[in-house]
């Protein structure tokens, strides 16, 4: 070869004008400005309702409240990003978190009890996994459809959506199945389904850790190439802040103590004798939300380290080119499908739990509340843009709003509006800025 | 001087020989009989109008296009080509006219699309991969470094450039090039043609298919004209002007064959 | 490829139309439209049995709304049919799937069918005015069910859907005549929910205004969604500090997720719960204490009455000439012939009508109920 390599690139001194150099900054500390803009969004909100519900938003219960009914969204967000990211969409998400949620429930109402009778301490293993299990089965089966036969998804899910509400009914027509296995109930947070005071903390511990070391890995592998470093005090500020964040959401969920009631059927049960000012009992960090932080990691895994995830954008990008890569596109559409099944599921199990029971209108509607989570989130109806931290984001902006405005005593129909609003507000606003800063 | 040099001296082995390849749509021949060859360090020219077929055939080459029947050979060997992942393992190269890059990835992560490297827990390395195209594109396009923005905010220069890039970076001893000059200035057309040059002085075999008949004629050793899915025939540099290779596109009549008047016709 | 998409397209429609085959039914097939506001559009399925028809006997014909919730089929068509063939007529019947339109095409059928005699169940009670008009002026008879289409001509055979929210109300203001209230309603955009609020504020309306019972929390349901009711509760009892000492829910399912944000804050039991409709769930929590009433209403009854009626008025009975009616005056002002059967409402002391009944077997019922606590568990 007759060409001299070039010596990796270090420090740049080129000069910049201001302005670019604000943008080439924030590009190469990797720090996401849309998902700043939407944890100011959030902060807003919250202290809006505070002021107007007299301070009842930012209690530990209203807060620890808060994070479980955000958690059944949540979840199947995750994953419905992947599936819009790929150019494709879902809308039989509710319907599959009915039918397999009917299912789940039957499992551990009425047939399993028939066989094995109640209480076993395995039952809601079994049950959940054949809930996965369903609905990985179900969201592979329309993958197929969509990715091998070539049918728009669009057609796919809305004939799922259909197709697997009649199912649900079918199942039980109609009834409602309750109660749920009570190890099985924990999943859905409720007074008994939470880690508690040490737990949280242990949790909240490792979080801070992880979040250290994934810094400081990041730190490694850049001067290990040779690449810019971003400056130690940035890097510093942003462990702190992940840290803090973590820390105090930990103390929130352990400052939401156990109600009086229950607290005093524990003190009999452990045979203490009551307190003056009461047996304060934290909940901590309940398992929904502990579930829905596990798949978020999870799922922003896949989404952005493994190629299944690569691949999912790269479809969504050009799929004309993921072909001529070689990537196997069909069959990476299944598995999103698959996924998607597989959450829907996971977010039945948690609803079904919390309700501790099924009710035949299971999931209804949720599709729509899962795409606007997502799309509040950033992910680009047309494909190839998304993040899996801002659909949760999304769902918990939504969530806000929607818990925040009965807390406050706005009537039903009005909350449906304020959503809708919310809703095309935000993907104008995304819409906009997209324009403005791809013209560079 | 007839032209028809279709078929390879016998003392030389091509890098790539594509015999009888023919490729129909819903009985339209889109290539019908067509064989070529390319030895190392040449550069073919395949040239035609609209409808040719030259898109069409190379594609087969490349791996997006299954041809009907023929057969092609890689340096000798008799070689089945069904996807685009065989064409590269058979170091076969493409820069596709569109480019074929995924406009929301960025540069490394299209350079080694599909082909990712990985850490050794199976996820995607990507820091190896942004070091790797910081290294190539020094190779190619010093000025280029905007390593970590989707390649969708990337002039047509320096999106040409990624693709290039990636053509170049995986060991290819044969390179395809559809249109590579269409949609770029003459200072940016000018850097494309001396790194084709400098490609075929380390080795490569390239196919240039290409509307612009004046690079067609500077750069290639030969040129292969197709009229409507059938080869006309095939020329070496110095075997004719560029008016008698219009006149193969156009009347698809050798230079043997057309007359003065037909070539004075061709200008209008 | 063209081949297998089309294939394709027509395997999902196949699996669409036998998701609507649902019991094997025949005849009358109605296509189905999901265009119900409501967001539970399950797909429907083609009519029931009909029962062979000789001439003179007298042809009743049934239009159901929605065939595919439970209760229809499971508790009003066989008694409606029982109570029709033992007058010596025959059942035919048609389901509009949820959509207006259909049924009004339904009607008609009906009419060409042969029917003598109409019973109404209608997706919209005003949309179908006009197709009750046109019946009326043909000399049929009808009989609107359950819903109250407001056609002086027409029989309304209904529970009376104020008197249920009296009723549930009246059990929970007996338990708790002051305190703090949540009212947890149903479907913003059924009137059923409003009759209900209507009945439950003759009860407590008084207390409401004298400053005994404050009402911390009143909303509408999307849906009558179990899981909604249950984060309305959640957020009210936040607000309120969990001081309240009652919850009205306007039906079981609602009252299903009341519950679950109660025993979140160890309040089931304690705060009192009301609910409709009789679902097998609710009557066990009232067995276990967690909820004071569901307020039942046997559909049979409401079968049985509107075949007896249908079977009346086909042989040539008058409005007049139907026992039991009462002159009832619409919202609109309209003077309704009315038959208004009497809901029952469960509590702890009554749950052994629901066990003679039939509708609950004890195993159900007392599902995790202690032994002794209830007389009819035992």
């Amino acid at each position: 070869m007759s060409v001299v390599e070039a010596p990796p690139t270090q420090l740049e001194t080129t000069e910049r004008s201001p302005g670019r150099s604000l943008g080439s900054f924030l590009r190469d500390s990797e720090i996401d400005t849309r998902m700043v803009g939407m944890i100011a969004v959030l902060v807003v909100i919250w202290i809006g309702f505070h002021i107007i519900s007299g301070g009842t938003f930012l209690t530990p219960r209203n807060l620890w409240n808060l994070s479980v009914q955000t958690s059944t969204v949540g979840i199947m967000a995750t994953g419905m990003v992947l599936v819009i990211v790929s150019r494709n969409i879902d809308l039989s998400v509710g319907s599959m978190v009915g039918v397999v949620g009917m299912v789940m429930a039957l499992l551990q109402a009425e047939i399993l009890p028939d066989i094995v009778g109640r209480g076993t301490a395995w039952m809601w293993i079994v049950v959940l996994a054949i809930g996965l299990v369903l609905g990985g089965l179900i969201g592979a089966f329309q993958g197929v459809m969509i990715g091998y036969v070539g049918v728009p998804s669009f057609i796919v899910t809305l004939g799922g959506l259909l197709v697997w509400r009649g199912f649900a009914w079918l199942t039980a027509s109609g009834r409602t199945i309750a109660p749920m296995d009570s190890t099985f109930q924990l999943l859905g947070g409720g007074s008994r389904g939470s880690l508690g005071e040490a737990g949280s903390w242990i949790v909240g511990g490792v979080a801070c850790l992880g979040i250290i070391a994934f810094l400081m890995s990041g730190r490694r592998r850049r001067r290990k190439f040779g690449f810019r470093l971003r400056p130690m005090w940035l890097d510093a500020t942003l462990g702190v802040l992940g840290c803090g964040f973590v820390l105090t959401a930990v103390w929130v969920t352990n400052s939401y103590y156990l109600p009086e009631n229950l607290a005093r059927a524990v003190a009999e049960e452990r045979g203490i004798p009551w307190p003056e000012g009461g047996l304060l009992i934290p909940l901590g960090i309940p398992y929904p939300v502990l579930i829905l932080i596990a798949v978020t990691l999870v799922m922003a895994f896949v989404a952005n380290r493994l190629r299944f995830g690569r691949y999912i954008f790269s479809i969504g990008g050009n799929p004309d080119a993921a072909n001529l890569a070689g990537i196997n596109t069909r069959r990476t559409i299944v598995k999103t499908f698959m996924v998607m099944g597989i959450l829907a599921a996971i977010s039945a199990a948690v609803s079904i739990a919390r309700l501790n029971a099924a009710v035949s209108g299971l999931g209804t509607l949720s599709e729509l509340y899962v795409i606007a989570a997502a799309v509040i989130g950033g992910t680009s109806l047309s494909g190839g843009i998304g993040t899996v931290s801002g659909a949760v984001l999304g769902a918990l902006v939504m969530q806000s709003l929607q818990s925040g405005m009965v807390l406050v005593g706005v009537d039903a129909p009005l909350q449906d509006v304020v959503v809708g609003i919310v809703l095309v507000t935000a993907v104008a606003i995304d819409t906009i800025y997209r324009r403005r800063t791809a013209h560079r | 001087m007839t032209g028809s040099t279709n078929n390879p001296a016998t003392d030389q082995v091509p890098l790539v020989e594509m015999r009888n390849m023919s490729v129909s749509f819903g009985g339209v021949h889109a290539v019908n009989d067509v064989s070529i060859y390319l030895q190392p360090s040449e550069i073919l020219g395949v040239v035609g109008g609209n409808g040719a077929g030259k898109s069409t055939l190379i594609k087969t080459l490349s791996g997006a296009q299954k041809a009907d029947s023929g057969q092609i050979y890689v340096n000798g060997e008799p070689v089945t080509i069904n996807t685009p992942r065989d064409a590269k393992a058979l170091g076969i190269e493409t820069i596709y006219q569109t480019l074929a890059l995924a406009d929301n990835i960025d540069a490394p992560g299209n350079m080694f699309l599909g082909r990712e490297l990985l850490t050794r827990t199976k996820t995607l390395d990507d820091s190896a991969m942004e070091d790797a195209t910081r290294r190539i594109m020094g190779r190619l396009n010093p000025k280029f470094q905007n390593f970590k923005s989707p390649v969708s905010s990337l002039s047509g220069g320096q999106r040409q450039s990624v693709a290039i890039a990636r053509a170049v970076h995986f060991n290819a001893r044969i390179l395809i090039m559809d249109e590579p000059t269409a949609a770029l200035g003459p200072a940016e057309t000018e850097q494309v043609r001396e790194l084709i040059r400098q490609l075929k002085r380390e080795g490569i075999g390239i196919i240039l298919i290409s509307h612009d008949i004046h690079d067609v004629f500077d750069l290639s050793d030969r040129i292969s004209v197709m009229l409507q899915g059938k080869l006309v025939g095939t020329v070496s540099r110095g075997e004719a002007t560029m008016d008698e290779i219009l006149a193969m596109i156009i009347i698809g009549k050798l230079p043997g064959e057309v007359t003065r008047s037909e070539l004075a016709e061709l200008h209008g | 490829m063209f081949k297998r998409r089309n294939l394709a397209l027509m395997a999902v429609i196949a699996m669409m139309i036998a998701a609507c085959g649902g019991d094997g039914a025949d005849t009358t097939t109605a296509t189905t439209e999901a265009t119900g506001t409501t967001a539970a559009t399950t797909t429907t399925e083609a009519t029931t049995e009909t029962t062979a028809a000789t001439d003179d006997e007298i042809i009743v014909g049934v239009s159901w709304n929605n065939y595919n919730e439970e209760r229809w089929a499971k508790w009003d068509e066989p008694a409606m049919k029982a109570a029709i063939e033992a007058g010596g007529g025959s059942y035919i019947s048609a389901d509009a799937g949820s959509s207006e339109e259909q049924q009004i095409t339904d009607v008609e059928n009906l009419i060409s069918q042969g029917a003598d005699v109409l019973i109404i169940l209608a997706q919209n009670v005003d949309a179908i005015r006009p197709a009750v008009a046109s019946a009326l002026e043909q000399g049929i008879p009808v009989i609107g069910y359950d819903r109250l289409i407001a056609d002086p001509g027409a029989l309304y055979v209904t529970f009376d859907n104020v008197g249920v929210g009296r009723l549930m109300a009246e059990v929970i203001f007996e338990q708790v005549p002051t305190g703090n209230y949540i009212i947890i309603k149903g479907n913003g955009s059924d009137a059923n929910s409003d009759f209900l609020r209507a009945g439950i504020e003759e009860v407590i309306g008084a207390a409401v205004a004298a400053g005994d019972i404050t009402i911390v929390g009143e909303t509408y349901t999307d849906n009558w969604d179990g899981a909604l009711a249950q984060t309305e509760t959640e957020q009210f009892l936040t607000q309120a500090n969990n001081d309240v000492q009652a919850v009205i829910s306007e039906n079981d399912g609602m009252a299903t997720g009341v519950v679950a944000a109660l025993e979140a804050q160890g309040l089931a039991g304690e705060v009192k719960v009301s609910g409709q409709d009789g679902d097998l769930t609710a009557l066990n929590r009232v067995a276990l204490g967690t909820q004071s009433v569901s307020v039942w209403k046997d559909a049979r009854e409401l079968g049985t009455a509107a075949g007896e009626a249908a079977i009346a008025l086909a042989g040539g009975a008058t409005l007049a000439d139907i026992a039991g009616t009462i002159q009832f005056e619409a919202p609109d002002g309209t003077m309704m012939t009315s038959i208004f059967l009497d809901p029952h409402p469960i509590t702890p002391d009554n749950l052994n009508l629901v066990v003679d009944a039939g509708w609950i077997s004890v195993e159900v019922l007392c599902e995790g109920v202690t032994a002794g606590s209830v007389a009819v568990c035992g």
